[in-house]
Formats: structure tokens, sequence, C-alpha cells
């Protein structure tokens, strides 16, 4: 592991609080929390059969089942945690289920209720965790979002987090509660989701679409390198009331990461099929884009579209703040956190 | 048909009416102010009482735009407008809106600097203050909720004067600028709709209106003017303009504050004669949430909001008031006048964003309430569910929706926006319509946006401003 450039920090609460926590992020955040030893790590968990297994993971991870846009759930979230907590805010609709109303009321709305709570409970850090969506896609393959980057927000989900950034940073202005935001961009790493799994196979078998020549880039951070970043957040004394891109450390052309996922299923003994390269022609994705916005327009969302609308652009950042006043420095690249993340499906019996 | 003449002609007399009459005709300028509504003595009706709204308000207080869901509307009709029947409440436009307005739709002379100065004005005018004692119970309970809850609350200041014994009244229209016109030689003639501009060219030469007389008699005129300000509110403004001929940039792009509401019920009385002054700001400027009229008639209309049995409640009215949350919202609507109807149509869409800012407004709402001590919650939400405990809150987010929502606004601004980027705006950034010499508009329908605060200290402040421009030219 490369060492973290030294930068001034306090100590991490003996007490953690983290939403979505039987989520993508949060199984690998959880996990390293209760190997620091904290005294308690506090989950929320959005049905009650995800707390079982969360909970054999470490005699201080507790749970609690519940719905983040809940006053009272929330509460019982905060009960008897007093002061010495940090907390993250991991919970998330990325693509909504039923409608896009979602997007908002647990983006903007479970944000808001976590932030109050936080508040109230005199915490002492509160890490966002945010997206690359608030700023839309870069103007072309060589242009990389910084701090200082406009909102451009990409369609509604990207608004919902844009407004829930916003709400962060109102939070942090009140003066009683010290908040940082993380924008991450597209993760991978251990307990991926099945739209992941999925992505992998297509690959596999050469069935990946990809959009034009595949030179537009992509920022993606290794679940590891993620968990790394929010911890630095909690503890970094310049973060309160900033936020962060955290990624790994250079983006990747959209053809490099086909092929090193095509690499790393290779290495992993599993047979590649097909061709390597599924050209769409950019038209077509340009088209995915203007379906995804109209049946957003009416409410509606369709996932496949999403991210075809999605993959024909740059969405790439550039990490030298989170170096400089975190101290955060990705350990993991992408072929080896391919291969790892390869192997954790396996092992798991992940159809890939 | 009989015809008048005037040098300036002020077509409505609320906020932005009542100011331009009185700086115009202070000025030594000769004005007429022209009024659909009734001239109704301050004194004579019992305020937010229904005979009031019969009275008052346009469509008795029943008007409503169209859209999923459909938003029911007030606004005052009659001499002084809206701030004849608004709880008064004044909030200087926040400086970063206007800082924001400035350059997003590039209106000149428009610093909060420059705005503060009108403000300073118009609040010496008319009379700005808090409380001078302890707030009613109504809007204690807001305060009380939020200090347990550790929420920033404000009272708000109000247009009123209190005099020895601390009685207040609140400083209408009707009760200070208009009669300032008047004494400076204005004329003000009540019960009189224009019905068009007369142009010429790019001048408009005077209108057409229809008085109506005590007893029903209705008499045509036509009255001429050198400058017309048109100042009937962001739905009647752009609606007139349309029925003239000027479309462009007329009536599309309305904003308002949607608006949800709560029915409290205490374990003890809550007192009715005033509206809350207490405001929740610790959301704004995307939501604020304060306290409405509780009449008895308006607490069973707020009852009623959920289709549910409410006699019980109702028999307990003198302990229940109701409450709001209200938002900014991202949606927009249109005005549209159709040949043929009084009224023009007014449409709206709220956004999935909005939909769900109201659904965490009224859950927000909620929470307060019941730390206030409240032990019963009427939503605005067909089908309710009625709630007790927090425990029971959560449900709402999902009660919230198209079909079931009950929203309403009092704040409609924007459908003449001010500004120099003319493909965005109907007037330039004093209030001049597009292509016309001597043709104004002065009040809530050039804000560019809902300012997230009771709008009438922005129209003043803007229509004073813009007076100042006008005497200068």
């Amino acid at each position: 592991m490369v060492s973290a450039p030294s930068v001034p920090t306090g100590s991490p609460a003996p007490v953690a609080v983290v939403t979505g926590a039987s989520g993508w992020l949060g199984q690998n955040l959880v996990r390293t929390l209760a190997a620091q030893r904290r005294e308690r790590v506090r989950c929320l968990v959005p049905v009650a059969a995800e707390a079982p297994l969360l909970e054999l993971v470490s005699p201080t991870i507790e749970t609690v089942t519940g719905d983040v846009r809940d006053p009272a759930t929330v509460d019982h979230l905060f009960d008897g945690v007093g002061p010495d907590v940090a907390v993250y805010h991991a919970a998330g609709v990325i693509h909504p289920r039923r409608a896009v109303r979602e997007l908002f009321d647990v983006n903007v709305g479970g944000t808001q209720l976590m932030l109050d709570r936080a508040r109230r409970a005199g915490a002492a850090r509160f890490v966002y965790v945010s997206s690359n969506s608030p700023f839309g896609v870069n103007h072309g393959p060589d242009h990389l979002f910084t701090e200082d980057s406009p909102y451009d927000p990409y369609m509604s989900y990207g608004r919902s987090k844009q407004e829930a950034e916003q709400l962060v940073k109102q939070s942090h202005a009140r003066g009683d509660l010290g908040t940082v935001t993380v924008r991450a961009p597209w993760f991978y790493g251990p307990y991926q989701p099945p739209r992941q799994s999925r992505f992998f196979a297509a690959i596999r078998r050469g069935r990946f679409p990809l959009v034009g020549d595949g030179s537009q880039k992509r920022s993606m951070v290794y679940t590891d390198n993620l968990v790394q970043g929010l911890l630095r957040a909690e503890v970094a004394d310049k973060a309160p009331g900033n936020a962060y891109w955290v990624a790994d450390a250079e983006p990747y052309e959209l053809r490099e990461i086909l092929a090193t996922v095509r690499r790393a299923l290779a290495a992993e003994g599993l047979a590649v099929s097909g061709p390597e390269r599924v050209p769409v022609p950019r038209l077509a994705a340009r088209a995915a884009e203007k379906a995804d916005a109209l049946l957003q327009g009416r409410g509606r969302y369709s996932q496949a579209l999403h991210v075809l609308g999605e993959l024909n652009h740059t969405i790439a950042c550039d990490i030298t703040r989170a170096r400089e006043e975190l101290g955060y420095e990705p350990a993991v690249g992408l072929a080896e956190g391919m291969r790892a993340s390869i192997r954790w499906c396996l092992e798991h019996g992940e159809p890939l | 048909m009989r015809t008048l003449d005037t040098e300036v002609l002020v077509i409505g007399s609320g906020a932005g009416g009542g100011i331009t009459a009185a700086r115009l005709a202070d000025a030594g300028r000769q004005v007429t102010v022209v009024e659909e509504g009734p001239w109704v003595d301050a004194d004579a009706l019992e305020p937010f009482s229904l005979e009031e709204m019969a009275t008052k308000y346009r469509h008795h207080g029943a008007s409503l735009a169209l859209g999923n869901p459909n938003i029911a509307y007030a606004e005052g009709r009659c001499v002084g407008g809206s701030t004849e029947v608004n709880s008064g409440l004044y909030h200087r436009l926040p400086d970063s809106l206007a800082a924001d307005w400035e350059t997003r739709y590039a209106i000149d002379e428009f610093t909060p600097a420059e705005l503060g100065r009108y403000a300073d004005r118009v609040e010496h005018d008319l009379g700005v203050s808090t409380l001078p004692g302890a707030p009613p119970p109504s809007s204690a309970m807001l305060e009380r909720g939020a200090t347990k809850l550790g929420w920033r609350n404000v009272e708000f200041a109000r247009v009123f004067r209190y005099d020895a014994a601390g009685r207040g009244t609140k400083q209408t229209m009707s009760r200070t600028m208009l009669p300032r016109a008047l004494a400076a030689g204005a004329t003000i003639v009540a019960d009189c709709r224009v019905e068009r501009l007369l142009r010429d060219g790019n001048r408009v030469v005077g209108v057409r209106a229809r008085r109506r007389h005590a007893g029903g008699a209705v008499e045509r005129l036509t009255i001429g003017a050198d400058q017309v300000f048109v100042c009937a509110g962001a739905v009647e403004t752009p609606a007139l303009l349309q029925r003239s001929g000027i479309r462009r940039n007329t009536g599309n792009g309305l904003k308002m504050h949607p608006t949800v509401k709560i029915a409290a019920r205490f374990p003890h009385p809550i007192d009715h004669g005033d509206v809350p002054m207490h405001r929740i700001t610790e959301f704004a400027p995307s939501l604020t949430i304060g306290g409405s009229a509780s009449r008895r008639g308006h607490i069973a209309m707020a009852l009623a909001d959920t289709g549910l049995p409410f006699d019980d409640a109702l028999a307990d009215w003198e302990n229940i008031s109701v409450y709001y949350a209200a938002i900014r919202s991202e949606g927009s609507g249109r005005v549209l006048a159709v040949p043929g109807l009084a009224s023009p149509v007014v449409t709206y869409k709220l956004t999935d964003g909005d939909l769900s800012r109201l659904a965490r407004g009224i859950v927000h709402l909620g929470e307060l309430l019941l730390a206030a001590g409240a032990t019963e919650l009427h939503p605005s939400i067909l089908g309710g569910p009625v709630v007790r405990r927090l425990d029971e809150l959560g449900a709402w987010w999902d009660a919230v929706t198209r079909s079931r929502a009950n929203v309403m606004t009092v704040h409609l601004t924007s459908t003449v926006r001010m500004g120099e980027d003319r493909r965005r705006t109907g007037a330039d950034s004093f209030g001049r319509v597009w292509g016309y010499r001597n043709l104004r508009v002065n009040d809530a329908s050039l804000l560019p946006d809902a300012p997230g605060v009771n709008p009438q200290a922005a129209i003043m402040a803007i229509a004073a401003r813009n007076c100042d421009e006008f005497l200068a030219w």
C-alpha cells in the first residue's frame, strides 16, 4: 500500500453511523470501520433480511432497519450514540425502481433528515457520498472536473445529488456540523450489485456496447480506494465545508476499461468469447440519451437507456485536491481491482 | 361612451399599483387608478372571514391553476389588491437572489444596495414592525416546536403599525398609499375592469373599460392616457397584455410557491384572531414553514382535505390551527387569455422534484407540530393518514402523490419578467414593455422568479424603484 502523504488530521471517532450499509460501498466501508476497532458501527439497512449478515461481520456492528426518509427510523439510528460519532451517509438511489420521484425523496429528503439528526447528536463529522452526476459530462476527452467546476446536473439523478450536496454545504455554513462531500465516479470492487455482474458477463461474451471509438474517458474508483478517501474525509483538518473528487489515480479510456476487464476475466480462469469490441454508433447513444430524458420528464426511468446514453461521454475528474487536503492516495489500479472484483464474484457464486 | 383623459393611468391598486399611484401623484403627475374590484371600507369586514373572501378575492378565493395536480390559488380583487387580504408579512428580497437575478436576466441597477435603499423608503412610508408584545399562541407553537428541534426560526416583521395600547393595524394600500395618492390629487375608479389597451404603433393611447355602478348598471368607458402602468398582478397583467395583442414573453414562465397544509390539533385552545408571524427558516430558501389564517371556516376547509370524517375534530376547532409548508418550485406555468372568457386559463406544471419537496415539507412540518405538542395532524392529502405519533409520519412520503396532494398557493409571479435579456423577458430592467414607449408593468409579474419569501416587499421596492426611473426619464 502506498503510504498517504501526511496532512494534519484529528483522530477517528469511536462510533460510526453508516447509512446504505448493506449497499455496494456500504459493505466495504462497514467492514473497514469494524476492522479499525471502533467501539460501535451503527448501520442503517433498508430491509430486515440484510441485517443479520452484516451483524455477523463483527460484534461492534449494530443494525437499524428502515427507511432513511422516516424521522422515527433515523431517530433510532442515533439512539444513544452520543456526540463522539462520525456519520457516513451513503444511502441513495441511483437507478429508481418505480418512478423518478424516488431519486428526490431518498437522495434529498434522506440527506436532509440525516443532516438534521447528525447536528442534533452533535456529531463530530458528517461525510456525504456524492457523485459525478451533478456535474454532467466533460467538454472533451482531455477535460477533467475539479472542485471548481460548476454544477451542470445530468438528468434527474444529477439534480437530486446536486440538491443534496447543497444541503450538506448549507449545514456546514450553519456552523454546528462539520460536513464533507466526497464525489465518487463509477465504482468497482467487492459486494457489487447484479448490474455490475451483468456488465462483466456482457464483456466476457463480447456483448458490451462500445460507443464510438471508445476513446471517451471514465474516472472509476475501486471501492477500497473510495473507503480510504471517506476515512480521510472524516479526519482531515481541512476537509469540513468542502467537497472532493475521490477516484483512481487517472481516468481510463472506455476501450481500455473493456480490454482490462477481458484480461482480468481470462486471468481468473474464465473463458472469454466474442469480439473485444461491439461498436455502437454515437448516434444510437445520442438517441438513447434523448429517449432517457423524455422518459424522465414523464417521471419514468429505463436503466438500459440511461446507461447507454451516458456511455457516449467523457466523465472524468482530477483528484489533486483530495491528495493535497485529505492526504488521499489511491492504492489500487484498474487491473488489480478488476481481478479482485471478479474473484469476489466467483467466491460468492455471482453469475458471470 | 364616456371618455376620460389622464396623464398617467395605473391599472390595479395592489402592492405594485398602490405604490406607483402614490409616488407619481406625489411627484405632481395627474394620476388615475382603475381597479376591477370594489372599494371596501378596510374596517367593515372581519379580517380572514368568509364574507371577506367573498367580497375581496377574485372568484371568491377559489381560482385554479390547471395541471397534474391542479393548484388552487387566491388573489385579492378589491381596492388595495392582495395587501387587503394577506397576512401582512414583510420580508425583503434576499440579497443573494437579487444578485442572482441581476446577472441571470441582465437587470440594470438591481444591486442589493440599490434595492435596499428603496426598501428603506417603503418601510418608512408604510410602517413595518415586529410585535410589541408576546406572540399569539398559534405563532408561539411554531417557535416552541422549532426551539425543541433546534431549527432556525424568526418572527417576521409585518406591514403593521401599533398604537400605544399595542393594538396593531395592517398598513394595507387602502389605508396608506391610496389615500396618499388621493391627497396628491389622484382619482381612483373602483369596480372598473380594463378590457384592452388601445394601441397606436409603438404607443398605447388609452384603454377600453367597463365600470359597474351600484345597482348593476354597466358603463362603457374609454380612458385616454399618456402613460400606462399595468399593475394587475401576475395573472391579470399578462392576460390584459395578451388581449391587447402583446404576446411576446407575456404569460409564460409563471412561478409560484406551491404549498401544502396541516390542520394541527392541540390539547389547549389556540387563538384565531391573528395569523402566525413566526417562520421556520431552517430549510430556506427551498422550503419555508409558517402558519395560516385559522378561522373556523379555514379549519373546516383544511380538515376536509383528507376526505376522511372530521366531525370530532371540527367540534374541537378552538384547539386547532392551520400551518403550511411552501416550496420554491422548479416547475412553471402559463397564463393564457382566451377570447370569450373573462378569466384567463392558468396552467402550472409541478416537477417530480417539486412534489418530493412538498412531501419533505409536510413531513418536516408534521415533526415540528408534534414537537410543539400537537396531538393530531390532518394533512392536505386525500386519504390522509391523520397522524398522532412521530413513527406514523413517514407514511406521508408516499401519500403525497399527484392524485392525492392538495396543493395551493397565494404567491404568483414572473409572467412579464424584467431585464435586458430579451429572449427571456417581457419588459426592460425598469418594467417598460418591450416595443412600447409608454407602457409599463409594475407588479409581481416583473419578478424573474418566485422569491421564496412573501413577495410583497420585493414588489413594493421594485415598483418604487421603477417609478423613480420613470420620473427621471
